[in-house]
């Protein structure tokens, strides 16, 4: 046991300081989707202010708590797609693969499923600093437009971050463990980036697309971690509306931004998102670990 | 000696390409094995085979008394030094060689001792907080080789490793192996294309297209294959009239001719009976690439 233990340890220490040795990784991880938001606020706050503004009709609101509404939803956006695409953009098991530097750890004496999972917890620590530098830069930019998160709201933002990321790294190991090709990883990477934000409801609100997109999306785990993210960076706002608006109203904009998700027309509850989105990440965590004892008991053919 | 190694009617196949086919030999505690043979031949096929990073198709490959599925046994017991080196560029010699040492369990201690040992054998100390990436294709082989060694193996595997090293390089290397195979009875097995590494082997065995085609001790071979060269460097102006009227055929060299004869006793024979006609001369065994293209028909130098 001890032993397993010192060379997961080693495992995972050499997977995370080969990633963060290059300054330029941990850097265009970061970049990209402070690149986004900046995107996400040039182009589209003025376009969601407008929304909200239609909604709400004769009504007035603050300027401040709409920045603030506005600019959560765009960070909640942000931090959704991120929470994926970093994962799935900064797997050492991949680069290894592609360079067979990963045939050095196979002749050694550690069971290949630590060899994985050390790869795994790796990639999802990675990915961990990556979105908690972007949260942090994104709780910076809400504190100067408008700030309405309470601590219990950071706190559970955390936690999704925390379930998000590793849902995310144990679906793109699992990926990664069934090919060695740089082509494959290239477009998986790609495709995630492009596709991910739209399908998970990131870039556009679910509620505005059509009857069987929302139903599919409805079928997918990022989608109720992307809602819980808008629960949490916008309840706090939400409710500060609700001071100065009717509630119906407020209602309206928790409905047509995606605070509240419905599941073929049935409102999903918070505990439930919380609970598909671990219960995704635990699943995925078994597949992983499932394949890679397979993989150990056999070499390749 | 006790026998380390033992394959029996090794077979594999990539598709309809076969890569191994019915690969038989045994290695012995302490000896330098050489596989010699082309690129494609089936040797790295065989090695990835013997780590078991390869399944084979069938037949028996057993190391140090375990069967090679039981890698949890062996693997503890060997080391490998790819034809390419697989170490992370863009982290330091001493982090490569560190992190791949405690997944064998060596503690600090062991670990400080054994790479002082082999980075002062290597000249290697200096540069130990080097990123590997900087360093010169010979530097990073001699880390390859550390990194194998680390953990004090039983069996080292070479495949192709000195391609591209300076003289100077190659002899540090080979004097460590040298010494661990006189001291710690350090078995190695080594797979090249070139003559010179497999001369100095225990024992070779020539490979070419997943067969065994030839083995056994390189004096063995070359007395086998290769036969003995008369070079006649200075001689009697009749001396090549002489050659032509018995129809003995010999071959220009920079320096004078050659005549090839079966085996030394033979050369020193004819050498004995014309020496009137020879003032400057030597006989020489032929080399492992005289043997190569006598048992394969294949120019080993042209790889």
């Amino acid at each position: 046991m001890k032993r397993a233990v010192q060379s997961f340890s080693a495992l995972f220490r050499r997977n995370l300081k080969l990633y963060f040795k290059d300054p330029m990784t941990f850097f265009v991880s970061l970049i990209t989707p402070i690149i986004l938001l900046v995107l996400f606020i040039t182009f589209l706050r003025s376009n969601y202010e407008q929304t909200i503004l239609r909604i709400i009709g004769d009504f007035t609101i603050e300027k401040k708590l709409l920045d603030g509404f506005t600019g959560g939803w765009l960070f909640s956006s942000v931090l959704a797609t991120s929470c994926i695409t970093v994962s799935f953009c900064s797997g050492v098991m991949i680069v290894d693969k592609i360079n067979n530097a990963d045939t050095d750890f196979l002749v050694t004496p550690v069971p290949r499923y630590l060899l994985q999972l050390s790869y795994c917890l790796a990639n999802l620590v990675s990915t961990l600093i990556v979105c908690f530098a972007l949260l942090s830069i994104g709780l910076i930019y809400l504190a100067i437009v408008g700030f309405y998160l309470t601590l219990a709201d950071v706190l559970l933002v955390i936690v999704d971050v925390l379930l998000t990321s590793a849902f995310a790294s144990m679906l793109a190991n699992l990926i990664w463990s069934f090919t060695r090709s740089q082509g494959v990883n290239s477009g998986i990477c790609t495709l995630v980036s492009a596709l991910y934000g739209f399908i998970c409801g990131a870039y556009m609100p679910i509620a505005s697309m059509g009857e069987g997109v929302q139903n599919f999306t409805a079928l997918l785990p990022g989608t109720y971690s992307t809602v819980l993210f808008r629960r949490y960076f916008l309840e706090g706002a939400l409710k500060e509306m609700e001071g100065s608006l009717p509630l119906p109203l407020v209602e309206g904009i928790r409905d047509g931004f995606d605070v509240n998700f419905y599941f073929f027309g049935m409102e999903v509850p918070m505990y439930a998102s919380y609970l598909i989105v671990a219960g995704a990440a635990i699943l995925m965590l078994l597949l992983f670990v499932l394949v890679s004892i397979l993989q150990g008991r056999r070499t390749r053919k | 000696m006790n026998k380390v190694i033992e394959i029996t009617d090794l077979h594999k196949s990539y598709g309809d390409k076969t890569a191994v086919d019915g690969l038989s030999f045994s290695v012995r505690e302490g000896e330098l094995f050489a596989f010699l043979g082309v690129n494609g031949a089936g040797k790295s096929t065989t090695i990835n085979i013997l780590v078991g990073v390869l399944r084979p198709d069938s037949g028996s490959v057993i190391v140090l008394g375990h069967p090679v599925a039981d890698k949890m046994a062996i693997l503890p017991s060997i080391g490998i030094v790819f034809q390419q080196s697989v170490l992370d560029k863009r982290l330091s010699v001493y982090d490569n060689i560190y992190y791949r040492a405690l997944l064998y369990g060596l503690s600090r201690d062991e670990f400080a001792q054994n790479l002082d040992f082999l980075s002062s054998r290597l000249e290697l100390r200096d540069i130990l907080k080097r990123p590997l990436g900087k360093l010169s294709g010979g530097q990073r082989r001699k880390v390859d080789l550390v990194r194998a060694l680390i953990h004090q193996p039983k069996i080292l595997i070479l495949d192709e490793p000195t391609t591209g090293l300076d003289p100077l390089t190659r002899k540090l290397v080979w004097g460590l192996l040298e010494d661990l195979r006189k001291k710690e009875k350090l078995t190695v097995i080594l797979t090249t294309h070139y003559m010179e590494e497999a001369s100095i082997a225990d024992y070779v065995a020539l490979i070419d297209q997943g067969k065994m085609v030839a083995e056994g001790t390189p004096i063995e071979l070359k007395e086998r294959y290769a036969g003995d060269f008369l070079r006649a460097y200075r001689y009697q102006a009749d001396f090549l009239s002489l050659l032509g009227e018995q129809r003995i055929e010999y071959k220009k060299i920079k320096q004078g001719i050659e005549i090839k004869f079966r085996n030394t006793k033979m050369a020193m024979n004819f050498l004995t009976k014309h020496s009137d006609y020879i003032e400057d001369a030597e006989i020489v065994k032929g080399t492992m690439d005289d043997v190569f293209l006598c048992v394969t028909g294949k120019e080993l130098s042209e790889q």
